[in-house]
């Protein structure tokens, strides 16, 4: 809708229909440049926390440095926060909504398979994190109809899944730096589809 | 070009057309959003906010953002309602001259 004095005239049907069908696009056209951020955000908080914990690990052979992994959250949430925060608010709706809860029990479910992995060390654990994230990334994308999330999701989860089998020991987090990659790749490639 | 008076008065203008299908889509969306998406001066826009509050189409709430006021506008079942019969009254009368 272009700025003019003349925003209070009355329109034509069909020039009402195109006004009404603009600013829905431009809504749903924020919410995906939101949602843009916070995949550029998280991608790069796991692409670095795996490259740190991969070169600690391989340079000291001590498994402690996993517990790195619960600094993510703690330092993913505030900065999410910010982000939120930062320029004009994007408003919430259903899809915003149900977005969220998405990630938030994808955060819920890598934090405890983390805690019970501390106990005892399955040799799956990347696989299932990996899948997950995919999954969580690929029903993301469904939900706001977006072709690059759908595919990032897909060759997130399937094929950090089939790496993961296929790797041992700590160059599995390399799986999780790659994810980070594609997580923010798709970010990237949403913000400029939509800017 | 046609125009057609009987629709909804408070909708068929198109400031507050679009203020209704930004709001519509939405939980609700402050001042700033409204203003960005719309184009609009401050002073229009808070005029047909104020249009539309008294037409019961949208709640305002008007608060702080720390040190700034912050203004929040939220659609109305009224003014779902309307809006949904406004769409539908457009669509007929596209129909009607095809």
């Amino acid at each position: 809708m272009e700025k003019s004095n003349e925003q209070n005239k009355e329109m034509t049907a069909q020039e009402s229909l195109d006004l009404i069908s603009e600013m829905l696009n431009n809504n749903r056209r924020c919410i995906l440049q939101n949602s843009a951020k916070h995949f550029i955000l998280w991608g790069a908080l796991l692409l670095v926390f795996s490259i740190v914990i991969y070169e600690l690990l391989h340079v000291t052979r001590d498994l402690r440095w996993n517990l790195l992994w619960f600094a993510m959250p703690v330092l993913g949430f505030p900065l999410a926060r910010l982000l939120g925060k930062k320029g004009t608010v994007v408003p919430q709706n259903v899809i915003s909504g149900q977005l969220h809860y998405i990630w938030l029990a994808y955060c819920a479910f890598a934090v405890v398979i983390s805690i019970v992995a501390m106990f005892e060390m399955p040799s799956c654990i990347t696989l299932l994190l990996v899948a997950l994230l995919g999954f969580a990334e690929c029903s993301s994308g469904l939900l706001l109809k977006n072709w690059p999330i759908i595919i990032g999701g897909f060759i997130l989860g399937v094929g950090g899944a089939v790496v993961a089998l296929l790797v041992r020991s700590e160059a599995q987090l390399l799986v999780f730096a790659a994810g980070g990659l594609i997580l923010a790749a798709t970010g990237l490639i949403v913000k400029r589809q939509y800017q | 070009m046609t125009m057609f008076p009987k629709l909804d008065p408070i909708l068929h203008s198109e400031l507050r057309l679009a203020v209704m299908s930004i709001l519509i889509g939405v939980d609700e969306a402050d001042f700033t959003y409204l203003k960005k998406q719309t184009g609009a001066t401050s002073g229009n826009l808070s005029v047909q906010i104020d249009k539309l509050m008294a037409a019961g189409y949208i709640t305002v709430e008007k608060g702080f953002k720390g040190k700034m006021p912050h203004t929040t506008c939220k659609i109305t079942t009224t003014g779902q309602e309307a809006f949904n019969k406004y769409v539908e009254s457009l669509k007929e009368y596209l129909s009607a001259s095809k």
